[in-house]
């Protein structure tokens, strides 16, 4: 009988981890958990208002507004249960909504950050006033949506904005050898305009394939080798499953959006030179009055921190921090560290900032 | 034998010095590969592809689209451009929808302010004059 276990087991193992892998690569996890109301739309963004979990009294008055990047699902906030920064954040007290943007259609290729920044934003910050019965809120910006907060913030910074919370901004562009997207995009290599005439808005495939191929060996081999190796680690399965569910949801990027980040970012760094116009109104950067905190990912190989330092001189806030965390682009607000050092440091800037 | 339980109470992994070598090999290959796709290089072959890919499918892009487009025309039905323009007209209510929203917002905002006092309806709050008394009772008298 032993000797039959022996033989035996090391197939039962096999067929177990078979069936976990065939079970995480064919299906999605159960993400953004969070109990949610949808309080407002226009065309495909979303306005929800995550239910709050402390009473009245004890929450912070001030709300806070999360706005994510265009081109990825925002739910990367609130990943699963038990690993969320929105839990996180409701558990501390915070009264918190998120801007999702949804997925343009053929009818959006033409929304440029003009639209996201002067139509969109306004509105939905409105709304979060109206139902908050709050004059003043915060807003956290991540990736491209650091990039539109930062230019509402500089636009309409006198909308009630009271603290900026900008989590690896890709804001100035003029360290081109130290930018791997800014070589690909280089107008010798990369016809922007005969891509957007094929396509319309750039696909989010091709977005993803720009994303993993800045280091192609981890994004395409090394982490499945990783899930291999930890077949037997149902939390590390778990956390796998629900990366993966993320990573593999893309979102094209509209049309317009996409040539604006291209030609008048990657190319022309209109943003920190201070010529980037927004219908009509020139972003400048010294208008941002907001209290500010920067959070920038060390370990960052798509937004390298030299494109999101440069802002702190620039600003007019007089009260502003430039955090420094270890981990990558995502990796700071979703990898396992996030629960031990960025949620708390952005909880601690806020919490005192917020009464 | 297999299965026995090591020192540390984990199971002997005959592969775990496979798994080293597989470790150093593939974090040198990464590197290898982030210097690679650094390059100019790269970026010249990857562009040069995309652009010949997209050179190459315009032709049969145009013509699928052309013969969709006829396709959809005989069946009488509407093409992509039609609900394009429906969702961009769409589009346009929804803010005016929003824009009203917001003043609805504004005036709720009015009322609900302590001390505010509704102008009345001077129509409504008018007391009868003798004469409009005396012109309803002759109207009901009629009756």
């Amino acid at each position: 009988m032993a000797e039959t276990q022996v033989i035996t087991d090391p197939f039962t193992d096999a067929a177990n981890r078979l069936k976990t892998l065939t079970k995480v690569m064919t299906t999605k996890a159960a993400i953004a958990q969070t109990p949610k109301e949808l309080v407002w739309t226009l065309n495909k963004a979303k306005l929800y208002h995550y239910i709050p979990i402390l009473p009245k009294e004890k929450r912070h008055p001030v709300p806070l507004l999360l706005v994510f990047a265009l081109m990825n699902r925002p739910y990367i906030l609130d990943l699963r249960p038990g690993h969320s920064f929105v839990e996180y954040m409701l558990n501390k007290g915070y009264d918190l909504y998120l801007l999702d943007w949804g997925a343009p259609g053929p009818e959006d290729k033409n929304l440029k950050f003009d639209d996201y920044t002067l139509e969109y934003m306004p509105r939905a910050v409105r709304k979060l006033k109206a139902i908050s019965g709050s004059k003043e809120f915060s807003l956290l910006g991540w990736c491209i949506g650091a990039i539109l907060t930062t230019i509402y913030a500089a636009l309409r910074g006198d909308d009630g904005l009271r603290n900026l919370i900008l989590l690896t901004a890709p804001l100035d562009f003029s360290n081109k050898q130290g930018l791997t997207f800014a070589r690909w995009v280089d107008e010798r290599y990369f016809d922007v305009d005969k891509v957007l005439a094929a396509f319309g808005n750039m696909p989010g495939e091709m977005i993803d394939y720009g994303a993993k191929a800045l280091k192609p060996v981890e994004n395409y081999v090394g982490n499945y080798v990783k899930l291999w190796d930890n077949l037997d680690d149902p939390r590390m399965v778990e956390s796998w499953h629900a990366m993966n569910t993320w990573v593999t949801d893309n979102v094209p990027l509209a049309g317009g959006a996409f040539r604006q980040l291209i030609v008048d970012l990657y190319r022309n760094d209109k943003l920190m030179r201070g010529e980037l116009v927004i219908r009509g109104e020139r972003v400048d950067l010294s208008r941002i009055r907001a209290n500010l905190l920067t959070v920038i990912a060390e370990g960052d190989h798509i937004t390298p921190s030299c494109q999101s330092e440069p802002i702190m001189p620039k600003v007019s806030s007089s009260d502003k921090e430039l955090f420094r965390v270890n981990g990558g682009h995502i990796g700071i607000m979703a990898g396992s560290g996030a629960s031990k050092h960025t949620w708390p440091h952005i909880n601690g800037w806020l919490a005192l900032r917020s009464k | 034998m297999g299965d026995e339980p090591a020192n540390d109470g984990k199971r002997f992994d005959p592969m775990e010095p496979w798994r080293g070598v597989r470790d150093v090999y593939m974090d040198a290959w990464a590197k290898t590969m982030v210097d690679m796709v650094n390059t100019e290089a790269y970026a010249q072959a990857s562009g040069a592809m995309l652009d010949s890919y997209l050179t190459v499918s315009a032709p049969f892009r145009e013509a699928i689209e052309k013969a969709m487009l006829k396709t959809l025309e005989q069946l009488a039905m509407p093409s992509r451009a039609d609900f394009v323009s429906i969702a961009e007209r769409m589009t346009n209510i929804e803010m005016k929808l929003d824009d009203l929203d917001a003043r609805l917002d504004s005036i709720h905002t009015l009322l609900a302010k302590p001390g505010f006092a509704p102008r009345t309806d001077p129509r409504r709050e008018q007391q009868p004059t003798k004469k409009t008394a005396k012109v309803k009772q002759a109207k009901r008298g009629k009756k």
